[in-house]
């Protein structure tokens, strides 16, 4: 899909769904996911001249969202190193309150995963990319997406329950 | 011939070029157990992505659609926070305040001291409050009366979600939006317009720097006023 730049901001509009989808695969609380969308779109914008003419407008904005949320991730650790995980805060005690003990909701079990398993399974299963896609996009050769998706799947099983 | 966990996935992940998908499916329909590992890949997938599925059908916040359609994404370098976080570009964001503030400190000093200096700004408990020609355009200026050469320009008037009657504004170079508290115009937000300086135009309302349309948007309650309810505002002084 070659990019029209005068019409990015439009552009960008018609993927709002799909960045605020990955998002809040990446971030577990909706208006921690939206921040990072704002901040995908601020800097998309505030860069477009990087955007390579052939490429793929979806992939280079899930690659400014995916930074983004790695570079809030780091500065917020420094900050809050002494306080436990937003995600996990927010949801140790969901399972027994939902009144099924043993089953996480799929968004909770994301949420556990290590961020370098939870962003392979977000641009891959939930978002449907190409295993070379998700590479370019976070920089790491295919056998690495690979690798990072057979352990990121066996720990969603795991806490997900039996499937098949 | 076994296939390992890795070549299963890449299978139900449509990964494999012909030759080895048509050996799994060999497999698959020789061994039950590996039709069960595919089918349990699968499965997984799909419930993944119907765990995200309503994501898409959620409207997508006013926020981010303003955020996508303003023309510069580096509106943030010539803004002033005045009121901290309260009136921050992202007032719902809990993760940038604390950055954002620190950022614009520094430009709020240097953009501040010229500020100052106008007889249409004054400073008092550390809140920055419209005085003069700014204050007097604010409280009796109507949109439908204002005419290109107003020095102030008016654009949008609103109520907020705490109760105030707000308006946004154009002045020289600067955009802002000032709220109206106990007949105190109190400046939320002040943006200098990029493209202004060589240019004799007055832009129309419209075309307010992105962080104030930002701070309208997050702060709005309801529908901008219409003629006939700003005149009314008027007359009650901006009083709810």
């Amino acid at each position: 899909m070659p990019v029209v730049k005068d019409d990015l901001g439009e552009q960008i509009v018609q993927l709002l769904p799909r960045l605020r989808r990955f998002a809040r695969s990446l971030v577990n609380n909706a208006q921690d996911a939206d921040d990072l969308v704002q901040l995908a779109i601020e800097r998309a914008l505030s860069r477009s001249e990087q955007l390579r003419p052939d490429a793929q407008l979806s992939s280079w904005m899930f690659g400014i969202l995916r930074n983004a949320w790695i570079d809030e991730s780091r500065s917020r650790g420094r900050r809050s190193r002494v306080f436990v995980p937003e995600e996990l805060g927010e949801n140790v005690a969901d399972p027994a309150a939902s009144g099924e003990a043993d089953a996480l909701s799929v968004q909770d079990a994301m949420a556990r995963l290590p961020s370098e398993q939870r962003e392979v399974v977000g641009l891959v299963l939930v978002e449907g990319l190409s295993y070379k896609e998700a590479a370019e996009i976070i920089g790491v050769p295919v056998g690495t997406i690979t690798s990072r998706l057979a352990r990121g799947r066996d720990s969603l099983q795991a806490m997900l329950g039996a499937l098949a | 011939m076994t296939f390992s966990d890795e070549d299963l996935m890449a299978y139900a992940d449509g990964e494999l070029d012909d030759t080895k998908r048509q050996q799994i499916q060999d497999a698959m329909s020789r061994d039950p157990e590996i039709a069960r590992r595919v089918a349990s890949h699968q499965a997984l997938k799909d419930s993944l992505r119907a765990g995200f599925e309503p994501v898409l059908q959620e409207p997508v916040p006013d926020r981010l659609l303003t955020a996508a359609r303003s023309k510069s994404g580096s509106s943030k370098s010539n803004v002033v926070p005045l009121r901290g976080h309260k009136v921050a570009v992202r007032p719902q964001s809990r993760w940038f305040a604390l950055a954002a503030s620190f950022a614009l400190g520094a430009l709020a000093l240097q953009f501040g001291r010229t500020l100052l200096r106008s007889d249409s700004i004054t400073e008092r408990d550390g809140q920055l409050l419209a005085a003069g020609k700014l204050h007097a355009a604010l409280s009796n200026q109507l949109v439908a009366a204002q005419t290109q050469d107003s020095a102030v320009q008016i654009g949008v008037s609103y109520l907020s979600r705490n109760g105030h009657y707000c308006r946004t504004f154009q002045m020289r170079e600067l955009g802002g939006l000032a709220c109206n508290e106990a007949g105190n115009w109190k400046l939320e937000v002040l943006a200098r317009e990029s493209h202004a300086a060589n240019s004799e135009y007055r832009p129309a309302a419209s075309n307010l720097p992105p962080a104030v349309v930002q701070a309208v948007t997050n702060t709005i309650s309801g529908e901008p006023l219409d003629p006939k309810e700003e005149a009314s505002a008027r007359a009650q002084k901006w009083q709810k």
